[in-house]
């Protein structure tokens, strides 16, 4: 179970890498998104894996699993989502500054836009 | 992990890839319930469904698909880097998950329910140990969602009015089905979402959660209905609702400081409503009640103005 957890990380993390290092916007958002969730994975197994043992207090559970990790990735899930959405408009800003959606603005696009402005 | 090969392979069409993105989420999701993080299952499922309509929307207006012009090299390079850093990752988890482990959290465990008053203890954590961390954390999402606020302002997007393949987009009105369905079932997940919020406190769920529910049921009425339809219904300006969200959160933890108490110190009680009864009480509800605001405010506020772009003219 940990090992295939690991290897599930590491292909997460991989093709996010990849992804990003890529020329357009849109595949670096979903590069992005799969870093985040290789990140929140790796944080919420540093609590270790337990089965069939939620952090709820009851009288009959015996043991539960670590809840602190837990608490962390909640948040990052949602700052996660507050990211993207950061990134979506940027990329959409870009898109309108440059006309196209490649990473790096080149200096004809930029030209280009200047002179093909809307009046 | 087939989803995720697909996704890298098929990121030259987009579509595709963003489908399979949801089924990553949506496995990532399944793995929190395995290993029994329940509030994480529930977090990470509604986000799955807001981050994929944000990136549907998103795409209407980028390309739809990548052209090809990467190197060889450079293609090569690329993979060879991506490799590596998996592979370490893949390594550092492995030898993290076999290793001997101690943990700070028994003290929590055992104060969860003396101290804190509730039994869901990841909730707990959120609203009351680490309150002021989560404070901050909200603060983050509403800088960004105000961060997007500006960028969108004033901008001017084309959308395009062929799809990738020089289509047309179909001009069809919105599916009466839907738009029937929806309609009855939105105080329904309205219910839902306060049932999961109250709750929070000793079964899985919160603010986080029903804030993101609550978005999602009214991002859907706009889905169904159309925006001008969701927009007559809706409030207009967002940043205000952040704020107040921030306020009630921070509010509440001044008001411990009356009590000389440090800041974000919480109690609680029994209380006795009329038709009621007794329910249990703490007064990080309104804390959590500050999350949920920011972070309805936050999915609406990005949502609805992505959208409006939507109303611009067409190429």
């Amino acid at each position: 179970m940990e090992a295939m957890l690991a290897i599930a990380i590491g292909l997460l993390s991989s093709c996010g890498v990849y992804l990003m290092l890529r020329a357009r916007t849109f595949p670096v958002i979903l590069g992005l998104t799969l870093l985040s969730y290789a990140v929140n994975l790796f944080l919420f197994a540093s609590g270790r894996l337990t089965i069939n043992a939620p952090p709820i207090i009851s009288a009959e559970a015996s043991h539960y699993t670590d809840p602190i990790p837990q608490a962390l990735v909640l948040t990052a899930i949602v700052i996660g989502f507050g990211m993207t959405a950061y990134i979506v408009t940027l990329a959409l800003r870009g898109l309108s500054e440059s006309g196209d959606d490649h990473v790096d603005m080149t200096v004809e696009s930029a030209e280009n836009d200047k002179e093909g402005e809307p009046s | 992990m087939l989803g995720t090969i697909g996704t890298t392979l098929l990121h030259h069409r987009r579509l595709l890839a963003v489908v399979l993105i949801g089924i990553v989420g949506l496995v990532v999701s399944l793995t929190f319930v395995r290993f029994s993080a329940p509030d994480l299952a529930l977090t990470q499922l509604s986000v799955e469904v807001v981050t994929i309509v944000l990136m549907l929307l998103a795409l209407y207006y980028l390309p739809q698909s990548s052209p090809k012009e990467s190197s060889r090299a450079r293609v090569g390079r690329d993979i060879l880097l991506a490799a590596g850093i998996g592979g370490g990752m893949a390594f550092t988890t492995y030898a993290l998950l076999t290793s001997p482990f101690s943990t700070i959290s028994d003290f929590y465990l055992q104060q969860s329910v003396p101290g804190g008053g509730g039994s869901n203890v990841v909730n707990v954590i959120l609203v009351d140990f680490r309150g002021f961390d989560t404070l901050g954390e909200i603060a983050v999402l509403a800088m960004a969602a105000l961060g997007a606020h500006a960028l969108l302002d004033q901008l001017r997007v084309l959308a395009p009015k062929h799809d990738g393949a020089g289509r047309l987009w179909a001009q069809e009105p919105h599916p009466l089905f839907l738009k029937m369905l929806m309609q009855p079932l939105l105080p329904l997940a309205l219910a839902v979402s306060v049932y999961i919020f109250l709750r929070g406190h000793n079964l899985p769920g919160g603010g986080f959660v029903a804030g993101l529910v609550t978005g999602v049921a009214l991002i859907l009425q706009s889905l169904a209905g159309g925006l001008t339809f969701a927009e007559n219904r809706l409030p207009r300006n967002y940043p205000p609702l952040l704020g107040l969200g921030l306020a009630f959160a921070a509010g509440i933890g001044l008001v411990s400081w009356f009590f000389s108490r440090p800041f974000l110190t919480s109690t609680h009680g029994h209380f006795h409503l009329p038709l009621l009864g007794n329910i249990e009480l703490a007064s990080v509800i309104i804390f959590d009640l500050g999350v949920y605001l920011v972070v309805v405010a936050t999915v609406l506020l990005i949502l609805t103005e992505l959208g409006k772009l939507h109303k611009g003219e067409q190429i």
